[in-house]
């Protein structure tokens, strides 16, 4: 399968394991990614919030660069994920459509609404599926907990997402099993990781982290799992300011999901970028018998 | 023919906090058709097997907003969500109060909190002395501002949204989403004089703490949409104020941000949101991540294209349209 491949921002920058984790992934699963040096940021709902239809035109852009390569957009990240899918559905409102339309024109671009977006979650357990997946595992996770957290933007608003349940998704818990781990369920695992005002009101964004890690923990959880890089921002690089919010240690090593599925595809730590990490993630390698990474 | 039936299990919280220590769950067993309201089976335990469990509810048909609690831990209507497909999807029927809002006793919480931040957003029409309303005759609206409200005027003020709020789980200050879908409702209001000063008063008393996680929107019995609204809360105070608020630079600084390469600079971010002194507070954070991930320190390379991203914010953003209908 060929997909337009849409890393992101923070996967090129401060994320780049997850770019890496996805790439070594992508080879395992016959994935074929397509790169495209001219797309732009998604905005990252901020650039929505000052001005929704620059925000609609510049993703209209990206979405219009994979139609002209007649492909669909893979993301790995639930916000870009939004935002694209956000700006597919904007473009139905005949009024957004003549202004972008109009703006795309003096730039050559045409946008005709036919891209789709992909989030590799999606990808792996629809497309591919859960149990081809799972005929790939060599290294099953074995006595690993793992609790998954979606991210909002991959769930939610539904009527413009709408790839599984926003109340009750399944698909990221029937990927953990399938790697062999043990999926963990637990209030947090829909919920905000706090990442959209880390920059206006640090801790309360913080305080919110540590409630979904403390859920996860509380609920068995050894590690938690996530589809985006800005969640992944707010439980892992911020942990250390979640854990004064909650007054103690919170210890939670937070995998990007390429990372999961690329442990039990038999990927060694550093070639999936665990030692960049801000949280160690030895004590979950440990459990499923990795040699733990030094810190 | 009688409709065929299905075992309900109800799990209830149950709680005074007058007389008990701690809540507990209480099961009653009921047999019910599948299509029966919730709010029935619960109005079923207490006129026939427990007086004692106390609830809210008035109208039964989703109008007064006063059943909203938690089923099967979504926040809901009792009286609008069937016992069918939650005994399917979960073998039993779990029943708690509203999050965000204290226990008085069992499934009736105490909100006046929930009141006064609804207050705090002063949901009446403002007159503005310059433009009075006329006297004596009705003020007519054009489809197309009547099409501004949105789904606004359609809030039955149940809590529910409130209930599913995490920024109102964790910040005091947010007013949360039923009051700010409420003001969004009057400032685009066209008989209302208080536009403007609308905008910039909620700019600073805790718009920005909305996450944007859509919980509101998709807990919402009636399709408010309040997190929708609150978006476009966002951008009208952009437009009329500019970035005042930590929340309001950041939404701006962001946009500039990409706009020079087409791809976000991390570092540079956080000047424009904090400026120099929030970015020496950030100083030990930054320095232990860029051990780890020494990217944060250099800026990303240009997209191909950019000129094509730049013609865009001339088009789009230089001269952006009056808002104003």
């Amino acid at each position: 399968m060929r997909l337009a491949y849409y890393p992101g921002c923070v996967a090129q920058e401060s994320g780049k394991e997850l770019d890496m984790a996805t790439r070594w992934v992508a080879k395992k699963v016959g994935l074929e990614l397509v790169g495209f040096p001219n797309f732009s940021c998604c905005g990252s709902g901020f650039v929505d919030e000052a001005n929704s239809t620059l925000n609609t035109a510049m993703n209209a852009r990206n979405l219009a660069i994979a139609e002209k390569a007649g492909l669909d957009i893979l993301t790995v990240c639930s916000t870009c994920t939004g935002m694209l899918s956000l700006a597919n559905h904007q473009l139905k409102d005949p009024k957004v459509r003549a202004r972008v339309d109009g703006a795309l024109s003096q730039i050559g671009v045409a946008y005709s609404g036919k891209t789709r977006v992909k989030h590799l979650l999606e990808v792996l357990t629809k497309e591919i599926g859960t149990e081809r997946i799972r005929a790939l595992v060599t290294r099953p996770l074995k006595g690993l907990k793992v609790g998954a957290f979606y991210g909002c933007h991959l769930l939610r608003p539904s009527a413009e997402l709408g790839s599984e349940s926003a109340e009750e998704p399944h698909s990221f818990e029937d990927l953990i099993a399938a790697l062999g781990a043990e999926p963990v369920m637990y209030r947090g695992r829909v919920m905000c990781c706090g990442f959209p005002i880390l920059f206006v009101k640090e801790a309360t964004a913080n305080r919110i982290a540590a409630t979904q890690i403390q859920d996860a923990k509380a609920h068995g959880a050894h590690a938690m799992a996530t589809p985006c890089p800005l969640c992944h921002i707010s439980l892992d690089s911020f942990q250390n300011k979640a854990e004064k919010q909650a007054g103690h240690d919170l210890d939670m090593p937070i995998f990007h999901l390429p990372q999961l599925v690329g442990l039990a595809l038999g990927a060694t730590p550093e070639e999936l970028g665990l030692p960049r990490h801000m949280v160690a993630t030895d004590s979950a390698l440990a459990r499923i018998g990795q040699v733990a990474v030094p810190a | 023919m009688p409709e065929a039936t299905v075992t309900a299990n109800f799990d209830v919280y149950r709680y005074d906090p007058a007389t008990d220590a701690a809540p507990r769950y209480q099961r009653y067993t009921l047999q019910l058709a599948p299509h029966t309201p919730v709010l029935t089976g619960l109005l079923r335990i207490r006129d026939e097997l427990d007086p004692t469990l106390t609830l809210r509810y008035s109208c039964r048909s989703a109008i007064c907003g006063s059943c909203a609690m938690l089923v099967n831990s979504k926040s809901r209507l009792a009286c609008q969500t069937p016992v069918g497909p939650e005994i399917e999807q979960h073998g039993r029927i779990v029943i708690d109060p509203m999050r965000n809002l204290p226990v008085l006793r069992d499934l009736v919480v105490e909100m006046t909190t929930f009141w006064s931040k609804y207050s705090r957003i002063e949901p009446h029409l403002i007159d503005d002395p310059a433009h009075p309303m006329p006297v004596g005759r009705e003020t007519t609206m054009s489809p197309a501002q009547v099409e501004r409200f949105k789904e606004t005027p359609r809030c039955i003020a149940c809590g529910a949204c409130y209930s599913a709020c995490p920024a109102v789980e964790a910040d005091a200050e947010f007013p949360g989403p039923m009051a700010l879908a409420k003001l969004y409702r009057f400032v685009v209001d066209p008989r209302d004089g208080a536009r403007r000063e609308r905008l910039v008063k909620i700019q600073t008393e805790g718009l920005w703490l909305c996450l944007r996680c859509h919980l509101c929107t998709e807990a919402c019995p009636k399709d408010v949409q309040p997190s929708q609204r609150i978006r476009d809360l966002k951008e009208m105070a952009v437009a009329v104020q500019g970035g005042t608020e930590p929340g309001s630079r950041h939404a701006i600084g962001f946009k500039d941000n990409i706009r020079s390469t087409g791809t976000l600079n991390e570092m540079k971010l956080v000047r424009q949101t904090s400026g120099l002194l929030g970015m020496v507070a950030q100083a030990p954070q930054g320095i232990k991540l860029s051990r780890k991930k020494p990217e944060i320190l250099h800026a990303p390379k240009k997209i191909e294209g950019q000129e094509e991203l730049e013609k865009l914010y001339e088009l789009l953003d230089d001269a952006p349209p009056k808002e104003e209908p």
